[in-house]
Order: structure tokens, then C-alpha cells, then sequence
């Protein structure tokens, strides 16, 4: 997935409004998308389907709610995720979280470790 | 501190200073001003186990954590889980008894060893204990009283506080929880890493929205030399202000130093 293609999801165009990413310099920018669509690429799932993994309805109801189990997955996602991009340290804490921020500006209430070097 | 200072600096903080040890002493501290509070049949409705971040196992330390609270808890060197006792009414005869002696419940207003044994306890302190809904009422208003000394303790202290939902089927086994004990919340309690007042008071609406005078319908009409003295007293502070530029540049800044997603 390009750079260009994920910012075409409605969950990416979302993400970028909510936290105002348009007065970050390129760069940021660019490499918050690259983060994303790696992370996307991993699990398999389009940005939009990240965010719906992350909702689920109740049986009897059919009420929506945000699903502790599934973001549990998400965040052992997240862990294997950096691990194996090799990154450690306050790197990994920040590059997941940029993660769980697209996730956050779409609705998902989700926490992860804390740098506390 | 005076007392309405303590009341008015009180916030929920959220970004704590990681490294920063609690010192147990004031721990201690807010623990006594639980003790202290105000309970139904001087019972020990209040417990709780004060856990140490730092000297917590793995195991104990990834129970507590959800994907709602692993923040505040990596960030807070001290989680309080509090907790209320169901139990309350075991040996609550023989504890009121003690305050007819001491005459904290006096004759004056009725109070003998026979209404306790005829009356409170068989018609009213038993029957309570079997309903579950009655019991949670009373266990849960109790507990609340002696988190809110712990917390303005706290508060007193220096310590930033706050109260917290948690994943309570998680920890029960970790902590070794019995079963008579009801969740309640956890305090978490550190140094602030943000500003102490959390940039302002947060928004109130007007004693008259809540309170009334001889009945519902008729609210209670504010003194404002009354509430000017609160100002200057400082239970009654400056409100967070409408433009929030500066508290977002404090999260952004703190944000940056805990790698937190912004």
C-alpha cells in the first residue's frame, strides 16, 4: 500500500483532520503514513477494516461497542509489529502509538506502554 | 494546606511523574484519612491494597493493564485499588454497643444496649446484610467517603491523584482478593508531571443547577459575598479557559517526553 493510496481511506482522512496534521512539516507526515500502511500491510487489513476490527455489536441488540479483546490483539499486534521492525526503546514506544493515535482519532479508545527513560 | 485550598487544588491528574518515588509516609497519610472518615455502624466498609509500580511482578503488572489504563498505570509509581466489604455487619452489635458506652450514640437520642440487640441489628443491620442491592448501596456511599479523605489527603500532601475504573476480574487473583470484597476504584497517586492544577478548574455549573432549598424546585440561592470568599480562600478557582491553547501545548510537550500518541 503507497503512501498516497492510504490517505485515500476515509479512517486515514479522519485521522489527519482530527489531529491536524496538515501544519506538520512533509516529512512527519509522510512518515506517520509510511508507519501506518507498514502496520496495515502486516495484519493484512485495510485502514478502514483496522478501525471496524476494533468494533463489534452486541448479539441481543445489535448495539456497537469497542471490543477490550480485540484491542488487546491489536496492541500484541503492535508489539510484535515493532519488534520485528527492529525498533526498541523510546522509538518503539512513539512509532506504536502512532499506530493507536489513527486508531484513537477514529473513535478507538486504545493505550499502550509509556516511555519512561 | 487550609481545607478549601485542598478541596479547590484537587484535580484528576493523568500525566504523572514516572520517576518520581511516592514516599510512603504520605501514603500512609492518606490511608489514616480514610480511616478517619465517616461510617455507618463504625464498620471498616473501606479497604484496599496499595501497590507499588516498581515492585509489582510482571505477572501483577500486566493484569492490571487494559487498553483503557495501561497509560496511568505505567505512568503512576503508586495504584490504591479500593475496595468495599460486604461483611460490614459481622460484629456490627458488638461495635455499636462500644459507641453506647463511649456515648458517641447517647441516650439522649435513644441509644441502649437493648435497641441495639432488639431492634438494629435483628430488624435492620441482618435483613440488610441479605439484600445484596441494599448491601452494595451502603458498601459503595461508605467507600466513596473514605476515597475522598484518601484523595484530599493526597491532594494535601503534594501528590497528584486519580480515580479510575478498573479491570477488577483481572487483578481479583493477582492480588489475592477475597471474595467479599466489592471493586470499587483505583487512586492512582504520583508526583504531576503536568501543571498540579491541570490548567484550571474544570467546569462546574451553578449550585442552583443541583442544590435546593425545602424541596426540589426551589434552588439554592447563592451568597455572593459567600462565593467571593471562596475565591479568595481558593476552593473556588479559575476555570480551565475557552481557548485551550496552552493546555494542549502542555499535553503535546508531555506527549513528546512519554512517546504518547497525540
Amino acid at each position: 500500500m503507497t503512501d498516497q493510496h492510504i490517505e485515500s481511506h476515509s479512517s486515514v482522512k479522519q485521522w489527519a483532520a482530527s489531529a491536524g496534521h496538515h501544519n506538520d512539516p512533509a516529512e512527519v507526515r509522510e512518515q506517520r503514513l509510511r508507519i501506518l500502511a507498514a502496520f496495515c500491510a502486516r495484519v493484512e487489513k485495510q485502514p478502514d477494516e483496522l478501525v471496524a476490527f476494533c468494533i463489534l455489536r452486541k448479539k441481543a441488540t445489535g448495539e456497537q461497542f469497542l471490543s477490550v479483546k480485540r484491542r488487546e490483539t491489536i496492541n500484541n499486534w503492535l508489539e510484535e509489529f515493532t519488534a520485528e521492525q527492529g525498533w526498541a526503546g523510546k522509538q518503539a514506544v512513539v512509532n506504536a502509538n502512532v499506530v493507536r493515535s489513527f486508531l484513537i482519532h477514529n473513535g478507538v479508545l486504545i493505550q499502550g506502554p509509556v516511555w519512561r527513560g | 494546606m487550609e481545607f478549601k485550598q485542598v478541596v479547590g487544588n484537587r484535580r484528576t491528574i493523568r500525566f504523572f511523574d514516572p520517576n518520581r518515588p511516592v514516599e510512603e509516609e504520605k501514603i500512609q497519610v492518606m490511608l489514616e484519612a480514610a480511616n478517619r472518615a465517616s461510617r455507618a455502624v463504625n464498620a471498616d466498609f473501606a479497604k484496599a491494597i496499595v501497590c507499588y509500580r516498581d515492585e509489582l511482578s510482571d505477572e501483577v503488572r500486566e493484569a492490571m493493564k487494559t487498553p483503557t489504563s495501561t497509560v496511568q498505570i505505567d505512568l503512576a509509581p503508586v495504584t490504591i485499588f479500593w475496595y468495599g466489604d460486604t461483611s460490614f455487619v459481622n460484629g456490627a452489635q458488638g461495635r455499636l454497643k462500644e459507641l453506647v458506652d463511649l456515648g458517641a450514640l447517647p441516650v439522649t437520642h435513644g441509644w441502649t444496649h437493648a435497641y441495639v440487640d432488639n431492634l438494629v441489628y435483628p430488624q435492620v443491620l441482618e435483613p440488610m446484610s441479605k439484600d445484596q442491592i441494599a448491601t452494595v448501596w451502603a458498601v459503595s456511599v461508605e467507600t466513596g467517603l473514605a476515597i475522598a479523605q484518601a484523595m484530599l489527603a493526597g491532594v494535601d500532601e503534594g501528590l497528584g491523584v486519580g480515580l479510575h475504573a478498573f479491570n477488577a476480574a483481572g487483578v481479583k487473583d493477582v492480588l489475592k482478593v477475597p471474595d467479599h470484597w466489592v471493586p470499587m476504584w483505583i487512586l492512582l497517586v504520583g508526583y504531576p508531571a503536568e501543571d498540579a492544577k491541570g490548567g484550571g478548574q474544570r467546569p462546574r455549573r451553578a449550585l442552583s443547577d443541583s442544590f435546593y432549598r425545602g424541596q426540589y424546585g426551589n434552588p439554592w440561592q447563592e451568597i455572593p459575598e459567600t462565593t467571593e470568599r471562596l475565591k479568595r480562600e481558593g476552593m473556588i478557582q479559575e476555570p480551565m479557559p475557552a481557548d485551550a491553547s496552552q493546555r494542549r501545548a502542555e499535553i503535546r510537550q508531555l506527549a513528546e517526553r512519554f512517546g504518547l500518541p497525540l
